[in-house]
Order: structure tokens, then C-alpha cells, then sequence
């Protein structure tokens, strides 16, 4: 099995549940995550920090429970399973971000058309 | 085979805490070994057969014990 994730919401609600669905998927296929526009914003370092996501009611109170957050559960996944994280390339060029602006679990920094390569044989959800 | 079957309390973490506190064990015993984890997550003691099931291992027992479950499984491969 293997499942590609096109990450472009910043809600933390759509955030966890993609972190969810990856990180189980990892355990029994290959799954690569490629975070992009808002879906990317969300791993900026002064965003994690303030756990400043957009969040619905449902999300301001998984952010205010003690649930593991979807940066920990990705982090879990990349130990455990088969998971590959990558920011896009675009977006950082465009606002002028760095790598080292963001928490640190990309694997890469990629463009859209290295990704369609990489998915050419995945199922792909985009969240 | 050893007879200590290791033991995973997963009590009061949720979705996918105990099915991945489970494959982190798994990794770690020999083939044939059983472990079992312990969840006090419903939608945990559903979904972790299905998990056993696709990853080709097998599924001892799913049993409710009071305010958690008992789920059994013998690593395959």
C-alpha cells in the first residue's frame, strides 16, 4: 500500500486526522506527506509555538485536552512506520523561508514536479 | 517460548496512541511471542483488530475487562 497526503489546510482539526490516518498507514504501507500552502504554514516554528492553528470548537478543545499533537504523531510515525514528510519548495521560495524556520520533521524540501513523480503509483488524499 | 508475554498499558491515551504503543512492541519481540495491550479507548479496541488483521499477524483474544479492553496479539512475521 502506498498512500500519498497533499496537505494544504492549517486547521488543526484536518491536521490531526491526517496525522492519524498517516501515521497508522505507515505501519503497514509506504506514505509520503507533501505540505504545502496553509498545510504547511502549520509547522512554522512561531506557529507550533503559540499552537497558533485555526481550530473549530472541536479544535480548541483537542488543543486545550491532552492529546498528542500531530507534529508528535507524525514524529512517532517517522520511528515506527514508513512516512516521508516534505515541504514545498514554492511556498518557502515565495515568503522566503528557510528550512530552518519550520519544526524539524521534513525530509526534504520538494517541488510539485518531483512529488507527482514520487506518486505516480500512490492513492492520494488531499486534506 | 518464553511464557512472559509483554504488556502494554495504554490505558487513557487515545486513537492512535495504543495501536502504535502496539506496533512499537511488536517491532521489539521475536516472531511468535505474544503481546497484549491494554486500552481504555473503544474505537482503540475495534480498530486494532483490523490493524493485526492487515498486517498479517494474529489476533489471540479481544476481551472487555471492567472500563478497558484486553487485546491479544502473537506477532507472525
Amino acid at each position: 500500500m502506498k498512500i500519498a497526503l497533499v496537505l494544504v489546510s492549517g486547521e488543526i482539526e484536518k491536521l490531526q486526522a491526517a496525522s492519524i490516518i498517516a501515521s497508522v498507514a505507515s505501519t503497514i504501507g509506504e506514505v509520503m506527506i507533501f505540505a504545502t500552502m496553509d498545510g504547511l504554514m502549520a509547522f512554522k516554528k512561531d506557529v507550533v509555538k503559540n499552537r497558533a492553528w485555526k481550530a473549530g470548537e472541536l479544535g480548541k478543545s483537542m488543543l486545550s485536552a491532552n492529546v498528542p499533537l500531530f507534529i508528535d504523531v507524525l514524529r512517532n510515525a517517522k520511528e515506527v512506520g514508513n512516512l516521508k514528510i516534505y515541504a514545498c519548495g514554492m511556498i518557502m521560495d515565495m515568503l522566503n523561508l528557510k528550512k530552518e524556520d519550520f519544526v524539524d520533521v521534513f525530509d526534504d524540501v520538494i517541488g510539485v514536479s518531483k512529488f507527482l513523480e514520487m506518486i505516480e503509483d500512490a492513492k492520494v488524499l488531499f486534506i | 517460548m518464553s511464557g512472559e508475554r509483554m504488556i502494554i498499558d495504554a490505558r487513557g491515551s487515545y486513537c492512535p496512541g495504543p495501536l502504535m504503543e502496539l506496533i512499537k512492541a511488536m517491532k521489539k519481540v521475536p516472531v511468535g511471542e505474544i503481546v497484549e495491550v491494554l486500552s481504555s479507548d473503544k474505537s482503540s479496541a475495534k480498530d486494532i483488530p483490523e490493524w493485526v488483521r492487515k498486517a498479517g499477524h494474529e489476533l489471540v483474544e479481544v476481551k472487555e475487562e471492567s472500563g478497558y479492553w484486553r487485546i491479544v496479539v502473537r506477532k507472525k512475521k
